[in-house]
């Protein structure tokens, strides 16, 4: 009986079938095959023995992030960082979306879409460079305007209070033109049947937005969001190394995962240790969309994942 | 119906655009493990050339005309095609072998450089030196071992030429794994500052701690526009760029390894290890470094700065920088050549210290284990450093254009100097060296001088093994990172704080077994000595 459902299903939907094939093809072949090489996380290094046949150590290379005494703080950051990242950077995005949505003029929608579509192409060490020569205590545009109307410079550099918020902003003003885009594809795919059917019940543009939009929206909302949980390990290295460099005053607040480890490793450069790091955050990452899978399926079953 | 299918259909569409996204996002880590993956597979190679070198004892066949990759560090010049044609003519005529270069850039080299070895790339030479992973990647098995048949077979002049005890210097483990320049070398560090301003403010001669504080002081205070002192210290240094001038080698201390402060006299000959930031030198200095930072020396945020500050220098808006003789003496040539409008002197602040001359790894050249043509790779070294025409070559560029001989052992610059040369060369250095004319006349004094305080010391040739002691190395440098450097340019406003905080993580981060680690090595060294 199942049998029979799966041959049928497989003639039934074979053209969509068919479309997926490249996918499932490049997933095992840049993630799943490459996947062998975690035994590295356990694994003495050399170029001699290969990565397999080089000797096994144990729990060895995991040893330096856990003795650090920052294993918790990095960790700690880097979740923090990512959840204000996806709250923001789905939010804002979805606001754009909306607000373009609505409005008439065509041309004031393309021109809107292609300035906030401008930043995601600019390289994150541009970004950086972008914001020393903004924030700079000596010669910074900010400081400058600052000292221009009386008042006194402030050291952004040198105050680690700031970072959070500057990071959230930079990410975001990077982000949104990305994201609006996508929901702006989303919103358009939304049956107008309905709009019109609530504007001859005389809904307002309040109550239009309110019920049939966002409803609509939300699966593409959750899937999005679900991806983006499963990387909420992963600090976005780009940015937090490119705008706070090295300058161990701002790690308190700005220290992820990726650029700790990668400030512990440039001197001894060890594939093991950073394998290691790399595993840590995979384990993390993969506990975590089970997790927000499991709750998103007893919310609404439908909307799950998997 | 119609609008749950559509919706579906929209679904699986955003579906696939972030996944496309997530495809993009990963496949940089992917890449990356795809590629150290073939590492297993290929690394026999480099096995079975070797016995083939050992089985065909008699003649050297180069019948089969191989193209062999050559690794740079440095920007690539700009006649950099003309001049290894020029090259690649005469070593096709003597070894049936062209080359071509593959430079890495000074901003990113230290993090392409080890990726190169573990994802076992198609390259067969490769500058090298102990401040460039030598010690690591030999240990690693990134290099072909050169043992005495091959470098008697295919580097027969530079197998006879290198003293032994280079030789020796450049052993890892007991074995040779580069071949080491052959030419003398000190690396102390120097300033060059603004003669010009010192005499306008009638200063005193700089050549100590005070005079020198005086002098960048006195520059920070009157002289708009100019930055006193600054670096590239956002390029992630755990030390203050000046410490090696104001603390290392004023005191003559050594250290093993740069990113722990453990450090040793290089006149003991216990080798009795010591933590530095213990030492009241280090106390003091974080107070001449703090009323320093405090009178606006350098920049305020000079920890997130990452440009090279040469330029700066050479237009008058910064009024020093430290490195070592020879880069010190061809800033004030090429200030010279370009009628610079500054007027540039070499000070050291540590006139009376003992110098180290540079051990033989300081530069060199080596082989990839897998390289596909070791020999070739071997007997093109061998003319690279002691073949007259192609030494000149590589080193000056093209005669006439880039250089004017000058005699048989001196040159003057060229008119096309500025397009070529200025990336890793040195690895080639030899006795055969030209010797430039245009070195300012004062920085050859110089040099003579360091030469004649050139100190060897027993440790000299000592090689930390790190292997025990990897996982508190990479603790100690990021709290090196985190806590020293900021402490040291001034930007922690109570120092005594900052002090007690980074004396505080440095043990968390196990710098006492760092240390028990260290000083038993040398204490072996020293017993097997």
């Amino acid at each position: 009986m199942n049998r029979n459902n799966f041959w049928r299903n497989l003639v039934r939907y074979h053209t969509l079938l068919l479309m997926l094939l490249p996918g499932v093809l490049f997933f095992i072949l840049v993630a799943y095959i490459p996947m062998a090489g975690i035994v590295l996380a356990f694994k003495k290094y050399n170029y001699n023995d290969g990565i397999f046949g080089s000797p096994w150590n144990g729990f060895d290379n995991f040893k330096f992030f856990l003795q650090s005494g920052d294993a918790w703080d990095v960790t700690r950051n880097t979740v923090l960082y990512n959840i204000a990242f996806i709250i923001v950077n789905n939010l804002l995005p979805i606001i754009m979306a909306i607000l373009l949505f609505e409005v008439a003029k065509k041309w004031f929608r393309k021109v809107i879409q292609t300035m906030m579509f401008l930043p995601y192409f600019l390289s994150w060490v541009v970004v950086g460079a972008i914001a020393y020569n903004l924030f700079n205590y000596d010669f910074g545009l900010v400081n400058g305007l600052l000292r221009g109307v009386g008042m006194e410079p402030i050291d952004i550099y040198n105050t680690p209070a700031y970072w959070p918020t500057i990071l959230v902003i930079v990410s975001a003003w990077k982000a949104v033109g990305y994201g609006s885009i996508m929901y702006l594809a989303a919103i358009t795919g939304i049956d107008t049947e309905m709009y019109e059917a609530a504007e001859i019940d005389g809904a307002n543009v309040f109550q239009r937005i309110w019920k049939i939009t966002i409803p609509n929206l939300l699966p593409t909302v959750i899937i999005l969001v679900l991806l983006a949980v499963g990387n909420v390990f992963r600090g976005d290295f780009g940015l937090f190394y490119n705008m706070v460099g090295n300058n161990g005053l701002l790690f308190e607040s700005t220290n992820v995962i990726d650029t700790f480890v990668f400030r512990a490793l440039t001197l001894t450069s060890d594939i093991g240790m950073s394998s290691a790091a790399g595993f840590y955050q995979s384990i993390l990452g993969f506990v975590t969309i089970l997790a927000a899978n499991y709750a998103v399926r007893k919310y609404d079953k439908d909307r799950a994942l998997f | 119906m119609k609008v749950s299918k559509k919706k579906s259909f929209l679904l699986l569409l955003t579906l696939l655009l972030t996944l496309s996204m997530a495809i993009s996002a990963c496949s940089g880590n992917n890449s990356k493990s795809n590629q150290s993956e073939s590492t297993g597979k290929t690394n026999n190679s480099a096995a079975t050339a070797e016995t083939n070198v050992a089985g065909t004892e008699t003649d050297i066949d180069t019948s089969k005309e191989v193209r062999l990759k050559m690794v740079m560090l440095g920007a690539k010049p700009a006649d950099s095609q003309k001049v290894y044609d020029e090259i690649n003519k005469k070593l096709k005529e003597k070894i049936n072998a062209t080359v071509e270069v593959e430079y890495l850039d000074w901003a990113d080299w230290s993090q392409k450089y080890p990726i190169k070895f573990a994802a076992n790339e198609d390259f067969d030479l490769i500058y090298t030196s102990n401040w460039a992973f030598y010690n690591d990647q030999a240990t690693k098995g990134g290099f072909l071992e050169l043992t005495e048949d091959l470098l008697k077979k295919y580097a027969p002049v530079a197998k006879a030429n290198i003293p032994e005890v280079n030789w020796d210097q450049a052993k890892v483990n007991g074995k040779i794994y580069m071949i080491p320049n052959n030419h003398m070398e000190v690396v102390d560090k120097l300033s060059l500052i603004r003669e010009d301003l010192r005499q306008k403010y009638n200063l005193p001669e700089v050549n100590s701690l005070e005079s020198f504080a005086t002098y960048l002081k006195t520059i920070a205070k009157n002289e708009k526009g100019v930055t006193a002192y600054s670096d590239a210290a956002g390029n992630g240094v755990v030390w203050h760029d000046l410490d090696l001038q104001t603390l290392f080698q004023l005191n003559n201390w050594r250290l093993l390894n740069y990113a722990v402060p453990i450090a040793f006299k290089a006149d003991d000959p216990t080798g009795k290890l010591f933590n530095v930031i213990e030492t009241p030198e280090y106390k003091d200095l974080l107070n001449y470094y703090k009323d320093l930072a405090d009178n606006g020396v350098w920049p305020k945020n000079i920890i997130n700065n990452k440009a090279d500050i040469w330029p700066q220098v050479k237009s008058g808006k910064v009024s020093m920088i430290t490195q070592n003789l020879l880069t010190l003496a061809s800033n004030m040539a090429e200030a010279k050549r370009e009628n610079a409008n500054v007027n540039l002197k070499i000070v050291t602040l540590s006139p009376n210290a003992k110098t180290s001359a540079a051990i033989a790894t300081q530069n060199g050249m080596g082989i990839h284990a897998t390289s596909k043509n070791p020999e070739r790779a071997l007997m093109a070294l061998d003319l690279f450093q002691n073949n007259k025409e192609i030494h000149d070559l590589v080193l000056l560029g093209i005669a006439g254009e880039h250089y004017k001989p000058e005699g048989d052992d001196k040159y003057s610059a060229g008119p096309m100097a500025a397009n070529y040369g200025g990336y890793s060369t040195w690895g080639f250095n030899s006795n055969i060296n030209r010797e430039n004319l245009d070195t300012p006349k004062e920085a050859l004094d110089m040099l003579n001088e360091l030469k004649s305080r050139v100190y060897h010391y027993p440790l000299e040739k000592f090689v930390f093994d790190d292997t025990n002691v990897k996982n508190e190395i990479s603790n100690i440098n990021n709290v090196m990172i985190r806590y020293n450097a900021p402490l040291e340019y001034g930007a922690i406003e109570n120092t005594n704080e900052g002090y007690a905080q980074l004396a505080k993580q440095l043990k968390t981060a196990g710098l006492e077994k760092v240390q028990q680690e260290m000083q038993s090595q040398i204490d072996a060294f020293l017993a097997a000595q």
